[in-house]
């Protein structure tokens, strides 16, 4: 088994990274009544872990008990039906789905998958919660007719089931339902307390850590403790035992990323963006998602570019980030910011160089 | 008036073209076009005349034929002495009658002036405004009198090719958008003065053109030609008269006019032709041609009652081709209502064979099939048993085949009427549905299937009285239209052929239809093939005459050649035109015929070529819509693919432009992405033009210029859009990751999101996979890696897609390094103790006799197994009630459902922890269901419920 799931904590008492909040939960699921909540934060800083610790804490260990299931709905939305796939997880006292990866349609799936919970209440009466709970994945990837829809069921339904909702950025979580939720923000952790998870979980595997080894990964780990755990595993598994100044192997991705940026920075004409297209072909096809391959490309480049560009460099990614989430085709507008830096790099280095 | 818009486009043009006329005075102007315009006029004059006929009209109009023939006479004159540049024609004033008021002011001075739009005002005064000086004049009338679009091309009868876009070519100088394959663009493009001559002054002689012209364009030449009543064929013979060619004196053409004596004729020399034709006819003939215009307008205007006397002037001037009597047309439609309403395609539909026009070979071979069918096929099967047996290959049935509109359903009826038998027609009007069984016992009963009846002799013999010489054909039209509704009367038809007493005559459009795989083999093949232009000509020309309409042979050649081959549409085109005019010239016909013939097809590639070219940015804005909506989704798509390969003119050598307007070009295909999105998301269809212009138009205008290669050793040739194979390998990969995804969540050791998975997880599961392969000895990294993947539920699939997904072009496949052998060894090991695994993700459990659906995920996990059975009992139940003919099927499905339980069952006693939940019976019977439903024919209520459930269970497959 992997670390990452092997020393994940498993009640609240156990988190160690952000204990006051788990605490706090604690104390709020003692009373019986529990709100909305909205966790967001960066990823890797716990939040599912605190969902799932805190489910436990509601409804005792039955929560674990989870089953994978395909489910189907079909909608009659006016003149066709529509049917809708998509995988939940759940027990017996909640469901826990990613209603974005339906695409557009996932209002459907909200709206149905809320009257369905409300339907079939749970009769369990001994003292136990009259409630469900729908956790939702990614809220902040839902549609703006999802979350419209969200809103006034949460409402209504809110005698039979809770929803924990859980996304990266509550930016882009309409303000109606954040008012609705108790919002928990899960900072990320600290670089000091990632080492100390780290070592904690080396002196756990009998390891033996080279001082500044687990600093190191920390550093790396863009203070994502999931990434610094898989790190750590994964070094473990390269080379052991650790030597002090053991090279930390980058992500696939991550790396592929970079060579795209120096490409970049190398040369800039249309033959080069026509080999960077087919590049960034390379990591869609790979599942990695565009927005993601556009920060870590802006990161990159950034890391390479004279201070006076990088203000207007940021200005351009936002600008196509903004339009790839209004479009489709992601290729497009990552293109279109290659073609961009490339257009005002090429006039820059003229400019200073002759 | 929709042209009204149009008209202002064309303004601009027209006016240039003016411009360009006057200030080279030099140009040999053509003595006048008078004839061919005047011709054009009145066709559209006639529809607005009513509005003219008004008494207070009616004087004035007298006094202008007085004068008009006069005053005709010397403004040819001066045309021809000063070559002055020719007459603008401005004429459709008439279409309003606001215009109306101001020319009866100006009518007073037209002696004074030297008049140029006499035919336009014939008899109507309405153009005759006083006009002083040409240009001004002209432009000023253009401007207040807005003249048709048609007008301006019939003017255009010194430039008009094929599209308006090569007229208008000509004002502005090489702005051609018609580049015929290779061939280069004439040297003088546009610079010489295109004569008009009398309308037949070729009549009779053949051309053929031969290489580049001077200064036409080979289709302009090809209508100045047949304009003038000449003959343009493809290839030199004896035939031909001259051959048109000006450089290049070596192809084989011209070498086969050398030898057969053809004479030689550069442009020029054609040009001098139809300008000498011109004076000499010209002025006798426009003076007579004038007064019987004259004669021929006002008299209708006068009263209604003296349609006599304008026939006859019509009648006197049949010859000359310029009768413009507006009512005669009136009159005949009123005779024609007389005789019969019918369509001239009914009227004029062939009553003998002779009549059909071309494929007289098959016609006759039709005749033939049908002559010999009884005596081949009754007889020798029933009575002469010791006669010779018939030929092998006889077919019971003939299957005509071929285009519409080419006489397939007149040749049936006709050689069957011939032959004396009573054809019955059975068409898509009917229904041809499969057969009730019933109904083939006799025709009581159900009409359901006219066609099982006919085809039972013995029922039909006591419907006809019992006239033993009543002969019967089936004729069976439009059979490639059974469709939906004639369910399985395709095969109906087959087994009726089988067992026909009379013979049976299939006509369909398109024998290759998929439809028709089973029928062509009963059937005598007689495909129908297009009729040859002069053949359609031909027969055009008699109804033409019989109708009393006025057409030239060339002009209905040309009609022939643009409906293809379809006569039924020709003659339709013609009766339509013969509403409106009695006299049919070769450019009412090309205008008539222009929209549909511009509607061609062009492909994706060609048009991205053409965008992009060098003329690129001389389209106008329609031409590039058009363009770029010739396929609106994939020119976008090529276009993203290739805009990057050319090297904008505009830009020249210099780098950082280009790479400036690569970038906007970019950010506008990414614009025309997210108007897409508004397009097909939120159903925006008002935008798509929006989208054609941002992600096509746009890009194309930035960069459009040479194309060049990027890589070493692609071919210059704009590549199909990359994005199309990419976004489908992304989304099985994505699929695949989401069965990797679910697995590990069954596990139940972990609960990533999937992007996570990819992101953080991937690269250490691949190491945990791969390395302990490469690293440890074979026994050991294999239990390792199978112990590793059992915990995470982890499958052979799942394995190979975290090896593909983490793929890199140009880095290592992750695979390197493993030897094939333990290889192997993993894959024997993961198979061997897939019988004694705890599984919980339910596919990936392989039962015995039970299909694997790999693409297909089940879910999972601690349901009891006694659930699945009550399911199925359900389901078996559903099943029967819904099916009642197909008990066959139903037995089949529950031992299989049976076996299935017992060996899961057996399963389970063996320890393996199978815990299959009922989505995985509810798919085995589910995969029953449609094959159910191809019985359920009868019972149409049934058949709906068993259609419902059919396609969801192919869905959930």
């Amino acid at each position: 088994m992997l670390w990452v799931d092997k020393y994940r904590p498993k009640t609240l008492d156990q988190v160690i990274v952000h204990e006051d909040i788990a605490q706090n939960l604690k104390k709020l699921v003692a009373e019986q009544d529990c709100p909305h909540l909205l966790f967001y934060g960066p990823p890797g800083s716990g939040k599912k872990t605190l969902i799932m610790a805190l489910l436990r804490q509601i409804f005792g260990p039955g929560a674990e008990k989870v089953k994978v299931e395909n489910k189907n709905w079909k909608i009659d939305a006016g003149s066709r039906t529509i049917d809708l796939e998509l995988t939940t997880l759940s027990s017996a006292n909640h469901v826990e789905l990613s209603p974005s990866d339906v695409g557009f349609q996932d209002r459907y799936v909200v709206q149905e998958v809320i009257k369905e919970m409300a339907k079939n209440r749970p009769i369990d009466t001994k003292g136990k919660r009259g409630f469900k709970v729908l956790v939702l994945n990614d809220v902040d990837k839902l549609s703006r007719e999802a979350q419209h829809s969200l809103r006034r069921t949460m409402e209504k339904y809110s005698a039979f089931c809770r929803l924990f909702l859980c996304c990266n950025s509550s930016s882009r979580v309409t303000e109606a339902i954040r008012s609705r939720c108790l919002n928990v923000r899960i900072n990320a952790p600290t670089e000091e307390q990632i080492v100390n998870v780290l070592d904690l979980i080396g002196k756990k595997e009998g390891l033996e850590l080279p001082s500044g080894f687990a600093t190191r990964i920390a550093e790396k780990s863009n203070r994502s403790l999931r990434r610094a755990i898989l790190l750590f595993e994964t070094c473990r598994v390269q080379q052991y035992p650790f030597t002090s100044n053991q090279a930390i192997p980058p992500m696939d991705w991550e790396e592929y990323v970079a060579e795209i940026a120096s490409d970049i920075m190398k040369e800039q004409s249309p033959k080069r963006l026509f080999q960077v297209r087919g590049k960034l072909y390379e990591l869609l096809i790979n599942c990695i998602p565009p927005d993601i391959v556009l920060k870590r490309l802006l990161y990159e480049l950034l890391k390479r570019l004279d201070a006076e560009l990088k203000h207007e460099v940021c200005h351009w990614a936002a600008y196509y980030e903004h339009k790839m989430r209004l479009g489709q085709k992601a290729i497009f507008h990552l293109e279109a910011f290659v073609a961009k830096f490339m257009s005002i790099y090429k006039g820059f280095l003229i400019a200073t160089f002759g | 008036m929709p042209q009204d818009i149009r008209k202002w486009f064309l303004k601009p043009h027209d006016k240039d073209k003016g411009n360009g006329n006057a200030s080279s005075p030099a140009t040999p102007a053509p003595s006048n076009s008078e004839p061919v315009l005047g011709g054009q006029e009145s066709s559209g004059r006639r529809k607005t005349s009513k509005y003219f006929a008004t008494d207070k009209q009616k004087p004035k109009d007298e006094k202008e034929t007085k004068e008009i023939p006069a005053k005709r006479k010397t403004k040819i004159d001066v045309d021809s002495s000063t070559k002055s540049p020719p007459s603008k024609k401005i004429h459709k004033v008439d279409d309003k009658d606001d215009d109306f008021v101001l020319p009866i002011e100006n009518k007073t001075s037209v002696g004074a002036t030297p008049s140029k739009k006499l035919k336009s005002g014939s008899g109507r005064g309405v153009a005759q405004k006083s006009i002083g000086t040409d240009e001004v004049d002209e432009d000023d009338v253009k401007n207040t009198e807005s003249p048709l679009k048609s007008s301006g091309r019939g003017h255009g009868g010194r430039g008009a090719s094929g599209a308006p876009a090569g007229g208008r070519g000509r004002g502005g100088g090489r702005g051609g958008f018609m580049n015929f394959g290779d061939r280069k663009d004439p040297p003088h493009k546009g610079e010489k003065e295109v004569p008009e001559g009398a309308p037949d002054c070729l009549a009779g002689l053949t051309f053929v053109i031969s290489g580049t012209l001077d200064s036409l364009e080979r289709e302009e030449a090809e209508d100045l030609i047949k304009r003038h009543g000449g003959r343009v064929t493809g290839s030199v013979s004896k035939k031909t008269n001259y051959l048109l060619c000006d450089e290049d004196i070596g192809g084989v053409k011209s070498s086969k006019a050398r030898d057969l004596g053809t004479t030689f004729l550069t442009e020029n020399g054609l040009f001098d032709m139809i300008r000498a034709s011109n004076p000499a006819k010209a002025i006798t003939e426009e003076e007579s041609k004038k007064s019987a215009e004259k004669i021929a307008t006002s008299l209708p205007k006068k009263s209604p009652q003296k349609t006599e006397v304008k026939s006859n002037s019509s009648a006197t001037k049949v010859s000359r081709g310029s009768v413009k009597s507006g009512a005669s047309p009136a009159k005949r439609k009123e005779q024609n209502i007389c005789q019969s309403s019918l369509t001239w395609t009914e009227k004029y539909r062939p009553k003998v064979p002779n009549e059909i026009v071309g494929n007289q070979s098959l016609v006759n071979q039709l005749h033939n099939w049908l002559a010999h069918w009884n005596e081949q096929f009754l007889d020798a099967g029933t009575k002469r048993n010791g006669k010779k047996p018939h030929d092998a290959s006889a077919k019971k049935a003939v299957l005509l085949s071929g285009s519409p509109g080419m006489g397939k359903t007149t040749s049936a009826k006709l050689v069957s009427h011939m032959l004396g038998f009573q054809a019955i027609e059975v068409n898509a009007s009917d229904s041809r549905g499969k057969a009730d069984a019933k109904i083939y016992k006799g025709i009581g009963g159900s009409n359901a299937n006219s066609v099982k009846e006919l085809v039972n002799n013995e029922a039909l013999s006591a419907n006809m009285d019992r006239s033993k010489y009543q002969k019967t054909v089936l004729i069976m039209d439009e059979v490639d239209g059974m469709s939906a509704g004639d369910r399985g009367g395709v095969a109906d038809l087959i087994a009726s052929i089988k067992i026909s007493k009379i013979p049976i005559i299939c006509i369909c459009n398109d024998r290759y239809s998929q439809k028709l795989k089973s029928l062509v083999n009963y059937c005598l093949l007689l495909s129908f093939r297009k009729p040859t232009k002069q053949q359609i000509a031909k027969r055009l020309m008699q109804i033409a005459n019989a109708e009393g309409l006025q057409v030239n042979e060339i002009a209905l050649e040309e009609l022939a050649d643009r409906v293809n081959g379809d006569i039924r549409m020709a003659i339709n085109q013609l009766q339509y035109m013969s509403l409106s005019m009695s006299v049919i010239k070769y450019d009412d016909i090309r205008q008539r015929l222009l929209s549909s013939a511009k509607d061609e097809d062009i492909s994706p590639f060609a048009a991205v070529d053409k965008l992009f070219g060098f003329n690129g940015g001389k389209l106008r804005m329609d031409e590039r819509i058009d363009l770029s909506m010739s396929d609106p989704d994939l020119v976008p798509l090529l276009i993203q693919e290739n805009y990057i390969n050319y090297r904008p003119s505009s830009a020249g050598k210099d780098e950082i432009k280009r790479m400036n307007l690569i970038a906007r070009a970019a950010e506008s295909i990414g614009d025309g992405d997210i108007v897409n999105v508004q397009i097909r998301r939120y159903r925006q269809w008002q935008l798509s033009q929006t989208s054609s212009v941002a992600s096509c138009i746009i890009p194309a205008a930035l960069l459009h210029g040479q194309r060049e290669t990027l890589e070493q050793g692609e071919r210059n040739f704009n590549r199909f859009g990359g994005w199309l194979g990419k976004n489908s390998t992304m989304g099985k990969n994505l699929r695949l990751l989401e069965d990797l995804h679910v697995h590990l969540l069954a596990s139940r050791e972990s609960n990533p999101g999937r992007d996570t998975l990819r992101l953080d997880y991937l690269t250490l599961l691949l190491k945990r996979l791969t390395d302990p392969l490469r690293m440890l000895p074979k026994d050991e990294a294999v239990k390792k890696v199978v112990e590793f993947m059992n915990v995470y539920s982890i499958s052979q699939e799942d394995y190979d897609t975290i090896v593909e997904v983490s793929k890199f072009q140009g880095h290592a496949n992750p695979l390197e390094g493993i030897p094939p052998a333990v290889k192997a060894a993993l894959t024997r090991t993961y198979n061997e103790e897939s019988k004694s695994r705890m599984v919980r993700a339910a596919d990936l459990v392989q039962l015995p006799g039970k299909k694997k659906t790999t693409t297909k995920r089940i879910a999972a996990i601690l349901e009891p197994p006694d659930d699945g059975v009550k399911e199925e009992n359900e389901d078996k139940l559903a099943e029967s009630e819904e099916e009642n003919s197909s008990d066959t099927e139903d037995t089949v499905d529950t031992t299989n459902g049976e076996k299935l339980q017992s060996e899961l069952r057996s399963l389970n006693s063996k320890g393996i922890g199978v815990q299959l939940e009922l989505k995985g019976t509810e798919n085995s019977s589910a995969k029953k269901k449609p094959a159910g439903r191809g019985k359920g024919a009868s019972a149409s209520a049934d058949k709906k419920g068993g259609r419902g459930s059919g396609t969801a269970a192919k869905r959930k497959r």
